[in-house]
């Protein structure tokens, strides 16, 4: 596996990082060292702050204090789109499509950043190659794909611009078993091509699966990690998985389950 | 019958330019989810600098379009970047509802000191020249202007379709976060999008200042009019707000001609109290709401 190598090579250095909204803050130190070519698994309660910690990577949220390197360069204070530039690409946690776009248009966004039309076209034929949907529905709108096959749109969209690191926000979250396998299969062919995943998931027994690490994160900071199976056998993590936390509201879901 | 047919045309070629109008709006509200209280005093704006070119210059004014347009433009822009771009914080929507409140205001006070509150109007000299179709009588300024603005409609059609730029904007619409994780620069679309709606409003005061006597407070009675247009349109839909605008445009000539000019205007209050109350997310419902 990737991280088991003798001498990897960081990708991404998530070190001391802070970041909230507004007055509190959410991340409370965040450290994380993910390798090239590795998928990342970020698991944790609700709340914890995992799309959070994506955010600060994307550049979505700016962090207070510690840094975010990629490739050994400090991109804290960079753009969304300087970021994008340089290989980092999100996928979000909510429906993140164009509804009323053509799941065509919605995928050419993803290169949006490009002024090579060549490349685009290029780029696009790919895609559609890996993503069937993509050409198969390509003048549907894409509000009106399912759940699943906005998912694979949505994946097709993150490789337009040949990424090196793919955030992805709990990309299972709302599919059916099929949907879910095939979501966890295109995740695992990413990381085959070279790209770096660094993934939250909720469906952790599935997301620790696929990963070649993990790390668990909670009440802001990154309370442990391990290889993806170390944290499927740990009991404490096996605890998480049932949705308990320090929280009320969890404690009780886990107990009726 | 023949003074409804009548009534109808004339609803026709004026909704065509309450259309151009209310597209501005409706795209400046799909963008910054802010309804633009100022339009109506942009349209003004609009007319006076097309007065002031025609009776100092002696330049046509649909000819002036070609400067007003543009011009407005920069203004809209300078505008977004100088007084809405500042805003931040929960309350963005309420405060640039304020602002946009201010800057019709501005504009109000800044036409008063510059040219007083008597009515004024453009009277080119082809003004009042008609033609007779089939028995109906069809302004020249009327159906100019009603050509004019469904070829600026098409001009924005064009640009929010076949653009680089009207992607970004439609992206913004419909994924404000989408747009920004994708490299779309938010604050950008906003200035140009402002000032796309601001141009709107130029192209349409050039054609309202040659249709309507006005003054400063003009915008007052535009801006109720654009608000009843664009809610029956379902507020973020063009499309929604160009059919809204033909429907206003017919409805309120034909009260006129029907029952007397005095009830056109409350045709407006009425259709906006009927759409609040019956359908409050316009004609074309949520389906196309913020799809622009
Ligand atoms: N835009 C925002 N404005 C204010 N607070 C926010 C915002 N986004 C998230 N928060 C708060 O930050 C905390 C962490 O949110 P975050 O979305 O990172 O959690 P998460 O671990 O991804 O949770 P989930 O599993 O539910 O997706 C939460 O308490 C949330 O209420
Ligand atoms: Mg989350």
């Amino acid at each position: 596996m990737a991280a088991k190598n003798s001498t990897p090579e960081l990708i991404l250095q998530i070190s001391e990082v802070t970041a909230g909204y507004g007055a509190g803050l959410i991340l409370k130190g965040v450290n994380l060292d993910v390798a090239r070519g590795e998928i990342i698994c970020l698991i944790g309660p609700n709340g914890a702050g995992k799309s959070t910690v994506l955010k600060t990577v994307s550049g979505l949220l700016r962090p207070r204090s510690g840094a975010v390197m990629f490739r050994g360069e400090n991109i804290s204070a960079l753009t969304s789109r300087e970021r994008l530039s340089r290989g980092v690409v999100h996928v979000p946690q909510d429906r993140s499509l164009f509804p009323a776009m053509t799941v065509w248009e919605n995928v050419a966004m993803g290169a949006f950043i490009l002024s090579d039309q060549a490349l685009l076209r290029r780029r696009l034929a790919e895609v559609a190659e890996l993503f069937p949907i993509v050409a198969k529905r390509r003048s549907a709108s894409a509000g009106s794909l399912s759940g699943g096959e906005q998912k694979q749109v949505e994946l097709a969209r993150s490789l337009m611009l040949d990424p090196a690191l793919i955030l992805l926000d709990e990309p299972s979250i709302g599919l059916d078993p099929r949907a879910r396998s095939s979501v966890f299969a295109s995740i695992s062919k990413l990381a085959e091509d070279g790209r770096t995943v660094l993934l939250v998931e909720q469906n952790a027994r599935s997301g620790l699966a696929v990963a070649h690490r993990a790390a668990v994160l909670e009440a802001g900071v990154v309370a442990l990690t391990g290889t993806g199976q170390e944290l499927l056998n740990d009991p404490e993590v096996a605890r998480l998985y049932l949705g308990a936390s320090a929280r009320g509201p969890a404690e009780t879901l886990a107990k009726s389950v | 019958m023949h003074a409804l047919i009548q009534a109808i045309i004339l609803g026709i070629l004026t909704g065509g330019v309450y259309a151009l109008m209310a597209s501005g709006q409706t795209l400046i509200f799909g963008i910054m989810k802010v309804v633009n209280l100022a339009q109506g005093a942009l349209v003004v704006l609009g007319a006076y600098l097309t007065y002031t070119l025609f009776t100092t210059l002696g330049i046509d004014p649909f000819v002036s379009i070609l400067i007003t347009t543009p011009l407005l433009f920069l203004v809209g822009i300078g505008l977004q970047w100088a007084l809405l771009r500042p805003l931040h914080g929960e309350d963005v929507a309420q405060l640039s509802l304020l602002v946009t409140f201010a800057i019709a205001l501005a504009i109000e006070g800044a036409l008063s000191f510059a040219y007083g509150a008597t009515l004024t109007n453009v009277q080119p000299t082809y003004a009042n020249y008609s033609w007779t179709v089939f028995g109906y009588q069809i302004s020249l300024v009327r159906f100019v202007a009603f050509l004019l603005s469904i070829v600026m409609l098409g001009v924005l059609y064009f640009i929010l379709q076949r653009t680089k730029f009207g992607r970004s904007v439609r992206a913004t619409v419909q994924n404000p976060m989408s747009a920004q994780l994708l490299g779309v620069n938010a604050n950008r679309v906003s200035a140009l999008g402002f000032g796309l709606g601001a141009a709107t409003a130029a192209a349409a005061g050039s054609v309202f200042g040659m249709l309507n006597s006005f003054n400063p407070g003009s915008h007052y009675d535009l801006i109720s009019r654009l608000l009843t247009i664009v809610v029956l349109g379902g507020l973020g839909s063009i499309g929604g707000s160009v059919v809204a605008a033909l429907i206003m445009g017919v409805a309120s000539s034909l009260v006129s001609a029907l029952a007397s000019p005095i009830w056109s205007d409350f045709t407006f209050f009425i259709v906006l109290l009927l759409v609040l109350l019956l359908r409050p997310r316009g004609l074309f419902g949520a389906k196309t709401r913020g799809a622009l």
